[in-house]
């Protein structure tokens, strides 16, 4: 083993990660405001550059030239680790995410698309380091010295730590289907079988899609800063370019939750159609490229999914929020853990097809139970009429 | 030398000393006018008072607990997913001593959830 092997070749892929997520976010969030504009019918940012495209430059020099103002009382060191250790953990969770199959390289071994390839925890590790981003919400509430960052700070943390348990129960079932926490095994094993997990665990993906979007603070949960209750949440304080990193931070969970959606559930770089571009076991560059492509046009796809939830549902009340969390979501992943331990139990483990029909058995006893005896549909209770005062 | 991990410290490393510039960078190029006003936390306009940090809701500490409880078993439910998962068993099909340790473990952690669902941790108003 080389040198170019030990620290070379990570330093390259680190590179390659670091500015391709930091362009993707720029250009996501101009994406999102043009979506945003198109599902309201506006236009959305069109005056810098053609199609507004020079709209995140234009923003991130806005982010470095802005004054950065800490407030008076506010704890310095650690209103200025907040945003630091938010930003850092929200990049570090892509050391094991695979951005593709490996490369084949002539000559040499093969190049594995992931930042750390050689570790098996993978999924526990993109987990463990995402829910370290509650302490940047934590520290930049409390440090700020403002009610309305301490609230949201409380709150947004609350929902984080709920919300981060169904999270991981539901993909207890993905790893019982495929023996590993390896991303790149969970993606072999999908296509080896030749089934997409989200056929044979409808349920966990329903509980990880909406723990996922709690996770990265997206609409429908995006209690951490409803404008009109709290004004901005635990960011309220912050200005310019340390609001700026706040923002970048959510944007790269969100891009995380994608990725591991697509690559736990829709198959990856998994499609039906690729035998052409794979000669025997042997991948060659055309193949490895397709499925790069494959598996970025999925996680594209699920970024704009997400765009759309987010201006199709309003936002839960915060009591509405932990509810769904604690009562529904938890009580929801264990069922799915059970119904899948039975089913590797007892099945045989290429018997898909059974797997299938048990999955959405589950699934269809969970609609006739919320149908029959939830109260999701009944009436307000009616609130005391305030007397009326003299 | 096999360091599988390597590559995770270097990339928190880079990571940390990248969003440190960035900080760092933003707070020499921008412009400093301190006043008093601009540095008073923002409270809707009005002057602020007193301090921010005041005691607050007891649910935050009850519903801190229950996630530790509930995290600390998920990371054991975990390495026996991955042991019982797969297409391959790594144990004989006709033995189910673990499935059924796993089953019990998980009716002990529901009578604890139903608990503190009887006692109103979950409640919110």
């Amino acid at each position: 083993m080389d040198a170019w092997q030990v620290w070379l070749e990570p330093l390259i892929k680190i590179a390659i990660v670091i500015g391709a997520l930091q362009g993707a976010v720029a250009y996501l969030i101009l994406v999102e405001r043009k979506a945003a504009a198109y599902i309201q019918d506006r236009l959305g940012p069109n005056r810098v550059g053609p199609w507004g495209l020079l709209q995140p430059i234009a923003d991130g020099a806005k982010f470095l030239l802005k004054e950065e103002i800490i407030p008076a009382g506010a704890d310095k060191v650690l209103f200025l680790l907040a945003p630091v250790s938010i930003l850092a953990t929200a990049t570090v969770a892509f050391a094991t995410i695979p951005f593709g199959y490996f490369v084949p390289w002539p000559g040499a071994r093969p190049i594995e698309l992931t930042i750390a390839p050689g570790l098996d925890i993978g999924l526990l590790f993109v987990f463990a380091v995402g829910s370290l981003g509650v302490y940047g919400v934590v520290l930049g509430g409390w440090a700020s010295n403002s009610k309305y960052s301490l609230l949201g700070g409380l709150r947004s943390s609350a929902q984080l730590v709920s919300y981060e348990i169904p999270l991981g129960l539901s993909v207890i079932g993905v790893m019982l289907l495929s023996g590993s926490m390896r991303m790149e095994t969970i993606m072999t094993a999908q296509a080896q079988s030749g089934w997409w997990w989200i056929a044979l665990q409808p349920l966990g993906f329903a509980v990880f899609m909406v723990s996922g979007c709690a996770e990265s603070a997206r609409l429908p949960f995006d209690l951490p800063e409803c404008e009109q209750e709290l004004v901005g949440g635990y960011h309220t304080e912050y200005t310019a370019m340390k609001f700026g990193m706040f923002a970048l931070a959510e944007y790269q969970h969100l891009i995380t939750v994608a990725f591991l959606s697509v690559i736990l559930y829709f198959g990856g770089w998994h499609v039906w159609g690729l035998a052409p571009f794979t000669e025997g076991n042997q991948v060659g560059l055309i193949g490895a490229a397709v499925r790069v492509a494959v598996l970025a046009i999925k996680v594209l796809l699920m970024i704009l999914l997400f765009m759309w939830i987010r201006w199709s549902w309003p936002r839960f009340r915060y009591d509405q929020l932990m509810t769904v969390a604690w009562k529904v979501m938890i009580p929801l992943g264990l069922l799915n853990l059970v119904v899948s331990a039975v089913a590797q139990e007892f099945l045989a483990p290429n018997d898909y097809m059974t797997r299938c029909v048990l999955a959405w058995l589950a699934v269809g006893g969970c609609v006739l139970y919320a149908a029959l005896f939830s109260n999701v549909a009944a009436p307000e209770p009616k609130r005391p009429q305030a007397s009326p005062q003299a | 030398m096999n360091l599988p991990s390597l590559p995770v410290f270097l990339f928190a490393a880079i990571a940390t000393v990248m969003s440190v510039t960035i900080l760092v960078l933003a707070q020499v190029i921008g412009p400093k006018h301190r006043t008093a006003v601009k540095e008073m936390p923002y409270e809707s306009g009005m002057d602020p008072v007193h301090s921010a940090r005041q005691r607050f809701n007891i649910g935050f500490y009850l519903l801190a607990i229950e996630f530790l409880v509930f995290d600390v078993e998920l990371l054991v439910l975990y390495p026996w997913a991955v042991y019982a998962g797969g297409a391959e068993r790594a144990y004989p099909a006709t033995d189910h001593g673990v499935f059924w340790v796993v089953m019990g473990f998980i009716a002990v952690l529901l009578v604890g959830f139903a608990y503190t669902w009887k006692k109103g941790v979950f409640k919110w108003n």
